[in-house]
């Protein structure tokens, strides 16, 4: 991995480590849903810092390059949030239905009586 | 046995006073509006002429207004369930020949269908009607004419199955669900009319969608169901 690039990882993470604390302290993310992104950016400290086991994990799994490597971790971490995600709206959308039905009725069971 | 019509309607103030009063002259079933919170004067409309109405807060789709008013049904007891369109398409003249057919106990469902004694019209809609057809045929083993039909009679036990499960959508899918289930499904020649007025539910841009979500729900998902417990 080049210089430019172990560099780059490690002020992308301090500042989105940072974004994450702040957004926390503003009360605009929950603690639990920002551990995730927290873990997210130390692991790209981690990478960036001890870029020779990437390098050796990359030159076993195959990769042309250990930059690859790097971005196809990114990818799979971006796809499990993704879908992580989707569960959650799947289930907020259910939720809302129910109390969306619940509300409907009960407005009719006053009514009739 | 005690019977409810489920009559949903979305931006319907043109048609529903039709539709309700088609209901009450030609039947003597209990009937339930499901206004799902339309932007037009539905709810007024209904309101003046004193219609039975549950009144959805919150737009949700057609999905969820049939599922609301299976759980009205369930809450209260009804032995059939029936899902009437509120657009003026479907005839209320045709329903004892459902309710006919469950209390015999010919079957468990039964789907008020153009097609029983007439023939399929060639157009992109019925192309897509053939498909589900040849899906369902293929998951089952049963014939289904008219999958896209609006008008399903369903006893207490699917009644129940939609109550309980949220999966479960007033499409041909489903169907495929209930008779994994080990529920028979029967078809009632009826006759359908051109709705007056208004839009429907499925616009030609959702058609795609329409048929990409039934087609996998049935090969993928519905295929796997279990005769009992789970989903």
């Amino acid at each position: 991995m080049s210089i430019t690039l172990r560099v780059l990882l490690i002020i992308a993470s301090f500042f989105s480590f940072l974004l994450c604390l702040k957004r926390i302290k503003q009360e605009k993310l929950k603690i639990t849903n920002s551990v995730v992104w927290m873990l997210g950016s130390l692991s790209l400290v981690l990478m960036a810092v001890f870029s020779n086991v990437v390098e050796w994990i990359a030159v076993k799994l195959g990769f042309i390059a250990p930059v690859n490597f790097v971005f196809l971790v990114m990818i799979a971490f971006l796809l499990m949030q993704t879908f992580i995600d989707n569960i959650r709206i799947s289930a907020l959308n259910e939720k809302i239905k129910d109390l969306n039905h619940y509300i409907a009725l009960k407005e009719l069971e006053d009514e009739d009586k | 046995m005690k019977v409810l019509l489920i009559i949903p309607a979305y931006n319907e103030a043109e048609n529903i006073e039709k539709t309700v009063k088609d209901v009450v002259t030609n039947t003597n079933y209990d009937y339930i509006v499901i206004n799902d919170c339309s932007k037009d004067n539905t709810k007024e409309v209904c309101e003046r002429n004193n219609f039975h109405m549950l009144s959805l807060p919150i737009n949700y789709g057609l999905t969820s207004a049939i599922q609301v008013g299976m759980k009205y049904a369930y809450q209260n007891n009804y032995d059939i369930a029936i899902q009437f369109d509120g657009d003026g398409q479907h005839q209320a003249k045709y329903l004892k020949d459902l309710v006919k057919e469950i209390e015999s106990g010919n079957c468990e469902i039964a789907i008020g269908s153009r097609f029983v004694n007439k023939k399929k019209p060639f157009s992109l809609r019925m192309f897509g009607s053939m498909i589900i057809s040849i899906c369902i045929k293929l998951v089952t083993g049963k014939k289904v004419k008219d999958t896209s039909s609006g008008m399903r009679a369903y006893n207490k036990y699917a009644i129940e199955q939609f109550a309980k499960n949220h999966s479960l959508t007033p499409e041909p899918d489903t169907l495929v669900y209930m008779m994994k289930k080990g529920m028979t499904v029967k078809e009632v020649q009826v006759e359908m009319s051109e709705r007056e007025f208004g839009e429907s539910y499925l616009t030609l841009f959702k058609s795609a969608e329409y048929m990409l979500n039934v087609v996998f729900s049935i090969l993928f998902i519905r295929s796997t169901t279990k005769k009992k417990g789970g989903k």
